[in-house]
Protein backbone atom coordinates (compact mmCIF):
# COMPACT_ATOMS: atom_id res chain seq x y z
CA UNK A 1 0.00 0.00 0.00
CA UNK A 2 3.20 2.31 0.58
CA UNK A 3 4.65 1.44 -2.21
CA UNK A 4 1.19 2.50 -3.93
CA UNK A 5 0.69 5.46 -2.32
CA UNK A 6 4.19 6.56 -3.48
CA UNK A 7 3.70 5.86 -6.87
CA UNK A 8 0.10 7.53 -6.90
CA UNK A 9 2.22 11.04 -5.72
CA UNK A 10 2.56 11.76 -8.93
CA UNK A 11 -1.36 12.14 -9.38
CA UNK A 12 -0.56 15.34 -6.79
CA UNK A 13 -2.57 18.21 -7.49
CA UNK A 14 -5.13 17.75 -10.02
CA UNK A 15 -6.80 14.36 -11.33
CA UNK A 16 -7.59 14.28 -15.01
CA UNK A 17 -10.44 12.14 -15.09
CA UNK A 18 -12.09 9.93 -17.99
CA UNK A 19 -15.59 9.20 -18.25
CA UNK A 20 -16.98 6.06 -19.45
CA UNK A 21 -20.59 5.46 -19.37
CA UNK A 22 -23.51 4.48 -20.89
CA UNK A 23 -26.71 4.61 -18.58
CA UNK A 24 -28.49 6.83 -16.16
CA UNK A 25 -25.70 6.39 -13.41
CA UNK A 26 -23.60 9.75 -15.11
CA UNK A 27 -26.75 11.62 -14.72
CA UNK A 28 -25.49 13.68 -11.44
CA UNK A 29 -21.86 13.74 -12.96
CA UNK A 30 -23.71 16.46 -15.51
CA UNK A 31 -24.48 19.35 -12.69
CA UNK A 32 -20.96 18.58 -11.34
CA UNK A 33 -18.91 20.36 -14.25
CA UNK A 34 -21.32 23.11 -14.32
CA UNK A 35 -21.12 26.25 -12.00
CA UNK A 36 -22.98 25.14 -9.32
CA UNK A 37 -21.02 22.41 -8.19
CA UNK A 38 -18.39 23.20 -10.72
CA UNK A 39 -15.82 20.24 -10.24
CA UNK A 40 -12.60 22.16 -11.61
CA UNK A 41 -12.04 24.11 -8.27
CA UNK A 42 -10.72 21.41 -6.69
CA UNK A 43 -8.21 20.27 -9.48
CA UNK A 44 -11.07 17.55 -11.06
CA UNK A 45 -10.46 18.32 -15.09
CA UNK A 46 -12.42 16.08 -17.70
CA UNK A 47 -9.91 14.83 -20.47
CA UNK A 48 -11.24 13.56 -23.84
CA UNK A 49 -8.68 10.78 -23.88
CA UNK A 50 -7.89 7.91 -21.90
CA UNK A 51 -4.22 8.55 -22.74
CA UNK A 52 -3.68 11.69 -20.51
CA UNK A 53 -6.42 10.32 -18.16
CA UNK A 54 -5.91 9.72 -14.26
CA UNK A 55 -8.74 8.32 -13.09
CA UNK A 56 -11.06 6.42 -15.25
CA UNK A 57 -15.47 6.46 -13.87
CA UNK A 58 -17.27 4.30 -14.82
CA UNK A 59 -20.91 5.18 -14.30
CA UNK A 60 -24.04 2.69 -14.47
CA UNK A 61 -24.04 -0.77 -15.68
CA UNK A 62 -21.98 -1.81 -17.99
CA UNK A 63 -23.26 -4.41 -20.81
CA UNK A 64 -21.71 -7.29 -21.96
CA UNK A 65 -20.16 -5.53 -25.08
CA UNK A 66 -19.15 -2.10 -23.36
CA UNK A 67 -16.96 -3.64 -20.87
CA UNK A 68 -14.73 -5.05 -23.39
CA UNK A 69 -14.25 -1.15 -24.57
CA UNK A 70 -14.05 -0.33 -21.05
CA UNK A 71 -11.41 -2.49 -21.07
CA UNK A 72 -9.52 -1.59 -23.29
CA UNK A 73 -9.71 2.30 -22.37
CA UNK A 74 -8.26 1.33 -18.91
CA UNK A 75 -5.38 -0.41 -20.87
CA UNK A 76 -4.61 2.72 -22.52
CA UNK A 77 -4.28 4.92 -19.37
CA UNK A 78 -0.69 5.19 -18.50
CA UNK A 79 0.26 4.08 -14.67
CA UNK A 80 -0.82 5.77 -11.67
CA UNK A 81 -3.99 5.30 -12.48
CA UNK A 82 -7.64 4.65 -10.52
CA UNK A 83 -11.05 3.30 -10.96
CA UNK A 84 -14.08 4.80 -9.74
CA UNK A 85 -17.52 3.39 -10.38
CA UNK A 86 -20.59 5.24 -9.87
CA UNK A 87 -23.74 3.91 -8.87
CA UNK A 88 -25.66 0.67 -7.45
CA UNK A 89 -25.43 -1.17 -10.86
CA UNK A 90 -22.00 -1.48 -10.85
CA UNK A 91 -21.61 -3.06 -7.41
CA UNK A 92 -24.28 -5.19 -7.43
CA UNK A 93 -26.30 -5.00 -10.55
CA UNK A 94 -29.01 -2.95 -9.21
CA UNK A 95 -32.37 -3.04 -11.09
CA UNK A 96 -30.81 -4.95 -13.71
CA UNK A 97 -29.83 -7.63 -11.36
CA UNK A 98 -31.89 -10.02 -13.25
CA UNK A 99 -30.53 -8.79 -16.89
CA UNK A 100 -29.25 -11.04 -19.37
CA UNK A 101 -26.85 -8.70 -20.90
CA UNK A 102 -24.73 -6.34 -18.05
CA UNK A 103 -22.13 -7.21 -16.15
CA UNK A 104 -23.32 -8.08 -12.10
CA UNK A 105 -19.84 -6.80 -10.80
CA UNK A 106 -17.69 -4.63 -12.12
CA UNK A 107 -14.56 -5.39 -10.07
CA UNK A 108 -15.18 -8.90 -12.02
CA UNK A 109 -13.94 -7.64 -15.31
CA UNK A 110 -11.82 -4.05 -13.74
CA UNK A 111 -9.81 -3.88 -10.92
CA UNK A 112 -11.83 -0.99 -9.37
CA UNK A 113 -10.70 1.64 -6.78
CA UNK A 114 -13.78 3.00 -5.51
CA UNK A 115 -17.33 1.96 -5.57
CA UNK A 116 -19.63 4.89 -5.19
CA UNK A 117 -23.38 4.24 -4.16
CA UNK A 118 -26.42 5.67 -5.02
CA UNK A 119 -29.26 5.90 -7.95
CA UNK A 120 -27.56 7.53 -8.94
CA UNK A 121 -24.75 9.19 -6.96
CA UNK A 122 -25.16 12.61 -5.75
CA UNK A 123 -22.08 14.94 -6.59
CA UNK A 124 -21.40 15.38 -2.94
CA UNK A 125 -20.30 11.59 -3.16
CA UNK A 126 -18.43 12.21 -6.47
CA UNK A 127 -16.51 14.77 -4.32
CA UNK A 128 -15.93 13.01 -1.28
CA UNK A 129 -14.58 9.62 -3.38
CA UNK A 130 -12.01 12.44 -5.13
CA UNK A 131 -11.38 13.69 -1.85
CA UNK A 132 -10.24 10.51 -0.88
CA UNK A 133 -8.09 9.79 -3.55
CA UNK A 134 -6.46 13.56 -3.05
CA UNK A 135 -5.35 12.62 0.73
CA UNK A 136 -4.22 9.01 -0.16
CA UNK A 137 -1.62 10.83 -2.86
CA UNK A 138 -1.01 13.82 -0.19
CA UNK A 139 -2.19 15.97 -2.03
CA UNK A 140 -4.50 17.53 0.91
CA UNK A 141 -3.84 16.43 4.25
CA UNK A 142 -7.27 14.46 5.75
CA UNK A 143 -9.30 17.19 7.84
CA UNK A 144 -8.06 18.44 11.02
CA UNK A 145 -4.03 16.70 9.65
CA UNK A 146 -0.72 18.80 8.41
CA UNK A 147 0.16 17.88 5.08
CA UNK A 148 1.85 15.25 4.56
CA UNK A 149 6.00 14.91 4.99
CA UNK A 150 6.76 14.58 1.25
CA UNK A 151 4.67 17.35 0.69
CA UNK A 152 6.88 19.83 2.62
CA UNK A 153 9.89 19.23 0.18
CA UNK B 1 -59.96 17.01 -41.57
CA UNK B 2 -58.62 17.92 -44.92
CA UNK B 3 -58.19 14.25 -46.25
CA UNK B 4 -60.63 12.98 -48.43
CA UNK B 5 -62.77 10.29 -47.57
CA UNK B 6 -62.33 6.78 -48.31
CA UNK B 7 -59.00 6.86 -49.69
CA UNK B 8 -58.08 3.96 -47.39
CA UNK B 9 -60.81 1.94 -48.74
CA UNK B 10 -59.29 2.40 -52.24
CA UNK B 11 -56.11 1.46 -51.60
CA UNK B 12 -57.37 -1.93 -49.87
CA UNK B 13 -59.45 -2.47 -53.27
CA UNK B 14 -56.19 -1.73 -55.30
CA UNK B 15 -54.33 -3.92 -53.17
CA UNK B 16 -57.01 -7.04 -53.19
CA UNK B 17 -57.29 -6.47 -56.95
CA UNK B 18 -53.63 -7.81 -57.29
CA UNK B 19 -53.87 -10.05 -54.12
CA UNK B 20 -55.86 -12.69 -52.34
CA UNK B 21 -55.36 -11.02 -49.20
CA UNK B 22 -57.63 -9.76 -45.96
CA UNK B 23 -57.81 -6.05 -45.36
CA UNK B 24 -58.85 -4.19 -43.12
CA UNK B 25 -59.17 -0.37 -42.47
CA UNK B 26 -58.25 0.07 -38.74
CA UNK B 27 -59.06 3.89 -38.25
CA UNK B 28 -58.28 6.81 -40.73
CA UNK B 29 -54.82 6.31 -42.20
CA UNK B 30 -54.21 3.06 -40.74
CA UNK B 31 -54.48 0.24 -43.06
CA UNK B 32 -53.87 -3.59 -42.13
CA UNK B 33 -53.04 -5.95 -44.43
CA UNK B 34 -52.75 -9.29 -43.81
CA UNK B 35 -50.39 -12.11 -46.36
CA UNK B 36 -48.79 -14.95 -46.19
CA UNK B 37 -44.71 -15.64 -46.55
CA UNK B 38 -45.01 -16.35 -50.14
CA UNK B 39 -46.54 -13.89 -51.57
CA UNK B 40 -45.05 -10.85 -49.22
CA UNK B 41 -42.23 -9.97 -51.62
CA UNK B 42 -44.09 -9.54 -54.41
CA UNK B 43 -46.73 -7.16 -51.86
CA UNK B 44 -43.87 -4.88 -50.86
CA UNK B 45 -43.09 -4.45 -54.26
CA UNK B 46 -46.73 -3.54 -55.52
CA UNK B 47 -46.66 -1.64 -52.14
CA UNK B 48 -43.76 0.52 -53.00
CA UNK B 49 -44.61 0.92 -56.63
CA UNK B 50 -47.98 2.75 -54.54
CA UNK B 51 -46.07 5.01 -52.60
CA UNK B 52 -45.25 3.27 -49.74
CA UNK B 53 -41.54 4.25 -50.11
CA UNK B 54 -40.79 4.71 -46.81
CA UNK B 55 -40.23 1.18 -44.37
CA UNK B 56 -40.76 2.77 -40.84
CA UNK B 57 -39.81 -0.37 -38.78
CA UNK B 58 -40.30 -4.24 -39.20
CA UNK B 59 -41.67 -6.12 -35.47
CA UNK B 60 -42.23 -9.38 -34.42
CA UNK B 61 -44.46 -10.79 -32.20
CA UNK B 62 -44.04 -14.35 -30.12
CA UNK B 63 -46.95 -16.18 -30.46
CA UNK B 64 -45.95 -19.79 -28.51
CA UNK B 65 -49.01 -21.72 -28.68
CA UNK B 66 -49.83 -20.88 -32.07
CA UNK B 67 -46.02 -22.03 -32.81
CA UNK B 68 -45.84 -19.06 -35.15
CA UNK B 69 -44.06 -15.95 -35.22
CA UNK B 70 -45.78 -12.50 -36.36
CA UNK B 71 -43.86 -10.23 -38.49
CA UNK B 72 -45.26 -6.29 -38.62
CA UNK B 73 -44.11 -4.63 -42.22
CA UNK B 74 -44.85 -0.80 -41.27
CA UNK B 75 -45.02 1.42 -44.17
CA UNK B 76 -45.79 5.40 -44.45
CA UNK B 77 -46.92 6.76 -47.81
CA UNK B 78 -45.50 10.73 -48.26
CA UNK B 79 -48.08 10.78 -50.83
CA UNK B 80 -51.17 9.50 -49.53
CA UNK B 81 -50.07 9.73 -45.74
CA UNK B 82 -51.34 6.50 -44.82
CA UNK B 83 -49.47 3.87 -42.46
CA UNK B 84 -49.74 0.23 -44.39
CA UNK B 85 -49.04 -2.43 -41.92
CA UNK B 86 -48.25 -5.80 -43.34
CA UNK B 87 -48.83 -8.69 -41.35
CA UNK B 88 -47.16 -12.36 -42.56
CA UNK B 89 -47.36 -15.62 -40.03
CA UNK B 90 -44.28 -17.92 -40.11
CA UNK B 91 -43.52 -21.51 -38.80
CA UNK B 92 -41.94 -20.91 -35.09
CA UNK B 93 -39.78 -24.27 -35.77
CA UNK B 94 -38.02 -22.82 -38.80
CA UNK B 95 -38.22 -19.26 -38.71
CA UNK B 96 -37.01 -18.67 -42.40
CA UNK B 97 -38.38 -15.58 -44.43
CA UNK B 98 -37.15 -13.57 -47.75
CA UNK B 99 -35.43 -9.97 -46.97
CA UNK B 100 -36.78 -7.03 -47.76
CA UNK B 101 -33.56 -5.92 -48.48
CA UNK B 102 -33.50 -5.71 -51.95
CA UNK B 103 -37.13 -3.69 -51.58
CA UNK B 104 -35.85 -0.80 -49.21
CA UNK B 105 -32.26 -1.19 -48.62
CA UNK B 106 -30.98 -0.01 -45.78
CA UNK B 107 -33.79 0.45 -43.64
CA UNK B 108 -34.40 -2.90 -44.05
CA UNK B 109 -31.42 -3.49 -43.33
CA UNK B 110 -30.99 -3.01 -39.52
CA UNK B 111 -34.13 -4.14 -38.43
CA UNK B 112 -33.91 -7.22 -39.61
CA UNK B 113 -30.14 -7.17 -38.05
CA UNK B 114 -32.23 -6.64 -34.99
CA UNK B 115 -34.96 -9.52 -35.28
CA UNK B 116 -32.29 -12.10 -36.13
CA UNK B 117 -30.52 -11.04 -32.87
CA UNK B 118 -33.54 -10.63 -30.39
CA UNK B 119 -35.45 -13.65 -32.29
CA UNK B 120 -33.51 -15.47 -34.12
CA UNK B 121 -35.07 -15.37 -37.19
CA UNK B 122 -33.33 -15.98 -40.49
CA UNK B 123 -33.84 -13.64 -43.47
CA UNK B 124 -32.91 -15.36 -46.62
CA UNK B 125 -30.45 -12.42 -48.95
CA UNK B 126 -29.42 -10.24 -46.54
CA UNK B 127 -26.20 -10.13 -46.39
CA UNK B 128 -25.12 -8.71 -42.69
CA UNK B 129 -26.81 -10.18 -39.67
CA UNK B 130 -23.98 -9.91 -37.40
CA UNK B 131 -24.90 -9.29 -33.80
CA UNK B 132 -26.04 -5.65 -32.89
CA UNK B 133 -25.28 -5.29 -28.96
CA UNK B 134 -24.98 -9.56 -28.06
CA UNK B 135 -21.60 -10.11 -28.91
CA UNK B 136 -20.66 -13.67 -27.42
CA UNK B 137 -23.58 -14.43 -26.83
CA UNK B 138 -24.11 -18.31 -26.20
CA UNK B 139 -27.63 -18.45 -24.88
CA UNK B 140 -31.08 -18.70 -27.09
CA UNK B 141 -32.80 -15.53 -28.90
CA UNK B 142 -33.62 -13.34 -25.60
CA UNK B 143 -36.57 -11.87 -26.86
CA UNK B 144 -38.78 -15.15 -27.61
CA UNK B 145 -41.49 -16.06 -24.97
CA UNK B 146 -39.83 -18.82 -24.05
CA UNK B 147 -36.83 -17.91 -22.94
CA UNK B 148 -36.91 -17.60 -19.21
CA UNK B 149 -34.11 -14.76 -18.28
CA UNK B 150 -34.17 -14.99 -14.75
CA UNK B 151 -32.98 -18.22 -14.66
CA UNK B 152 -30.17 -17.75 -17.52
CA UNK B 153 -28.48 -15.12 -15.13
CA UNK B 154 -29.03 -16.95 -12.09
CA UNK B 155 -26.95 -19.75 -13.32
CA UNK B 156 -24.69 -17.90 -15.10
CA UNK B 157 -24.08 -14.71 -12.42
CA UNK B 158 -25.30 -16.23 -8.95
CA UNK B 159 -24.02 -18.37 -6.57
CA UNK B 160 -26.30 -20.51 -4.38
CA UNK B 161 -24.11 -21.39 -1.90
CA UNK B 162 -22.71 -17.56 -1.38
CA UNK B 163 -24.19 -15.81 1.36
CA UNK B 164 -24.55 -12.91 -0.45
CA UNK B 165 -26.19 -14.04 -3.15
CA UNK B 166 -28.44 -16.62 -1.58
CA UNK B 167 -31.52 -14.18 -1.95
CA UNK B 168 -31.09 -13.85 -5.61
CA UNK B 169 -32.61 -17.96 -5.62
CA UNK B 170 -35.32 -17.26 -3.36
Amino acid sequence: MVKQATKMKRLINAIWIFNWFNSCGFTELIPLVGSRWDMERFGMIITGSPRQADVLFIAGYQTFKSIKRAQIIYEQMPDPKAVIALGACTMSGGMYWDSYNTVKRLSDYIPVNMYIPGCPPRPEAVFEACMKIFHHVGAVPPHGKKFAKSQSK
Amino acid sequence: MTETPGKEDKLIEKISSKFKIEGKVQRERRIWVATDKESLIALCNFAKGLGFEHLSAISVTDWPEEGTFELTYHLWSYLEKILLTIKTKIDRANPVIDSVVPIWNESAQIHERELHELFGVEFKGNEDLAPLFLEDWGGPPPFRKDFNWRDYVREREYDKANEREKAYWE
